[in-house]
């Protein structure tokens, strides 16, 4: 599952004849050298710092109070201020530029976005050096403002590409371009089976078609810092962009495979592994190998990890364990790659979800086809467990040991979330597969499941309209493994959603296209 | 100034000044973004300068051609978010 992405991969096209590569350039005009004199690097910078991107509280409450039109009063109308004295203006209405033509001044600045008008030219120019300091004092007044919004959790905020000396030779030299349309097929690759290797084939799809992850190698983020050839993450790069080649034939990951032996041993071997067993093998040699992307914050230690794998794949697991003589609640925080689910028909039972029984619909999902749905497998979960008498835990508060209810909750979601339905069951008495159905949806909230809800449930504040503005719990599905067979011999597959709506069925070598409902049916 | 442009000021003094007019418009931005009208509006901009020519386009004609569709294609629910957040920020600082 994943966060609904805000659009999708689009590289849009550079036709010959707009000749953009020299519009890139920035387009100055020479009326600017008439400001460009004395101190004016520093004047226009105040100018930025007060009335554009006031980062502090003084200039803040400066800019709230002075910035109205000199004429009129407004504070919208497209507000500028004239770069050679202290005049503001509506563009809108046409102050700024009577005041202007009345003073001579020919240059002013669009308080909103920081664009420099030049009133011979009529229109906004993009003078180099005035591009520098609004970027910089943008970037500044950004750091000030504390928690920002809505930075990519990358960690830095996005700033549309502006193409490097670098990248423009390579660009001309490399006219060809790729369209993406809704309905192109770049992307989709089959991988040969090298041996019973499909568990990890199914993987590498689900992982290649992570828009994040994606996003991330396509644009070369990962920096390597291993001095051998046995970087997992260098190897994930020429993955995507065989993926992303266009070449149609199927690919043989024999490298990568070779390489989840050597840093992985326990999955060696040519006999069928667990795909479940793979993903957290996978990721974690990613994680570990992600040393050199960290931008120099801390080295990677599980709790300060700020590598694409955490960002992209960790959450938090809360864990509060009650005691039930003194009601004192311990909690504890775990991160967490993935929610490993307990089904009906093992041997632990499944049925009643929690002590007492709670009869509520979530996700608007209700029992009358008589399966199991996975927020019923979830709301398991995250039920209240009753310790029992022979698992007594030591109360901090009673200082003794008492019986305690130990409750998981979601304290932090990761951006993508993996969700393991434990079919494999592998207790002393048997070994087998569970395959009940369950049925899973294409949207997910997780909003009953956070630790906050649970929180706002105890104080009494019952959530009985879920808010449907609030998008931050959840998720779209995006990539189903399945496991066909039994036990001893088996063969994954898997379903990958391409765009927004199609999806694909991929069996190693051989990618099908696959309907919304043919997902939703399988075993998951 | 007439009342209302008044009270108006007076809402976008307070928001400047607590910083929320700057979260407000990363807020909207983002929500715009999500739901795909960026996309749209970017897109209706290279019709324009195709339409008008790109030496001869200036910021000044885009403005007067994608404003009012612009303005007409955002979402009711943006709106309404957006909306509810200011009120909520205007009753934690009610004077």
């Amino acid at each position: 599952f994943q966060v609904n992405h805000p659009g999708d991969f689009s590289l849009s096209p550079i036709k010959p004849k707009l000749n953009v590569l020299s519009v890139m350039s920035p387009a100055g005009c020479s009326h600017v050298n008439g400001y460009k004199v004395d101190n004016w690097k520093q004047n226009l910078r105040v100018i930025y710092q007060c009335f554009v991107w006031s980062g502090t509280a003084e200039t803040r409450r400066r800019k709230a109070k002075s910035c109205i039109c000199h004429m009129c009063g407004a504070h919208l109308n497209r507000l500028h201020s004239c770069l050679y004295c202290v005049f503001f203006g509506c563009f809108t209405k046409k102050h700024i530029h009577e005041h202007a033509k009345n003073k001579r001044h020919n240059l002013a600045i669009d308080l909103l976005y920081g664009g420099i008008y030049c009133f011979v030219c009529q229109d906004y120019i993009y003078d180099k050096d005035m591009e520098q300091i609004a970027k910089e004092e943008q970037r500044k007044a950004w750091k000030l403002q504390g928690t920002p919004l809505l930075f990519l959790r990358i960690g830095e905020k996005y700033t549309t590409w502006e193409p490097t000396k670098r990248e423009l030779e390579l660009l001309r030299h490399n006219p060809k371009r790729r369209k993406i349309t809704t309905n192109c097929t770049i992307g989709l690759r089959g991988l040969i089976n090298l041996g019973n290797t499909c568990f990890m084939n199914c993987i590498v799809q689900a992982l290649t078609h992570t828009p994040l992850l994606r996003d991330f190698f396509l644009s070369d983020r990962h920096k390597c810092e291993m001095q051998s050839n046995s970087c997992l993450v260098c190897e994930m790069s020429q993955l995507f962009q065989e993926f992303y080649s266009g070449h149609r034939s199927p690919h043989i990951p024999f490298r990568l495979l070779h390489l989840v032996w050597t840093h992985a041993r326990h999955l060696a071997g040519y006999e069928q592994q667990d795909a479940h067993e793979f993903l957290i093998a996978a990721l974690d040699v990613l994680h570990r190998h992600c040393k050199g992307d960290d931008n120099g914050k801390k080295a990677n230690n599980p709790n300060h990890c700020n590598c694409i794998i955490d960002q992209i794949f960790t959450g938090g697991l809360q864990s509060d364990v009650t005691c039930q003589v003194c009601h004192g609640v311990s909690t504890t925080i775990d991160p967490f790659w993935d929610i490993s689910l307990d089904l009906p028909g093992s041997s632990t039972p499944f049925w009643p979800l929690s002590p007492g029984g709670d009869g509520s619909t979530v996700n608007g999902e209700s029992h009358l086809s008589g399966s199991t749905t996975l927020t019923d497998c979830l709301r398991r979960f995250t039920r209240p467990e009753h310790l029992g008498s022979s698992a007594k835990i030591k109360c901090g508060g009673c200082h003794s040991y008492q019986e305690s209810t130990k409750q998981l909750t979601m304290k932090k979601l990761p951006i993508v979330a993996c969700f393991h339905l434990k079919r494999f069951e592998h207790s002393a008495k048997l070994r087998r597969k569970i395959t009940t159905y369950v049925s899973f949806p294409l949207e997910l909230d997780m909003t009953p499941f956070m630790a906050s809800s649970k929180e706002s449930r105890m104080n009494g504040q019952y959530q009985q309209t879920v808010d449907v503005l609030n998008n931050d719990n959840k998720y779209s599905l995006f990539a189903v493994v399945n496991h066909q067979g039994t036990l001893e011999s088996g063969h994954y597959t898997s379903f990958i959603r391409q765009h927004k709506d199609q999806w694909f069925k991929c069996d190693d070598a051989i990618i099908t296209k696959a309907s919304i409902k043919d997902v939703l049916d399988s075993e998951g | 100034m007439s009342k209302e442009s008044r009270m108006k000021a007076t809402i976008n003094q307070k928001l400047t000044e607590m910083g929320e007019r700057e979260r407000l418009k990363e807020l909207l931005r983002a929500k715009l973004t999500e739901c795909g009208w960026k996309d749209q509006m970017k897109a209706h901009c290279k019709e324009v300068i195709k339409e008008k020519g790109l030496e001869h386009v200036t910021v000044e004609d885009l403005m007067v051609e994608i404003t009012p569709k612009g303005r007409a294609l955002v979402p009711d629910s943006v709106k309404k978010e957006l909306l509810h957040r200011i009120r909520a920020f205007l009753a934690q600082h009610a004077t």
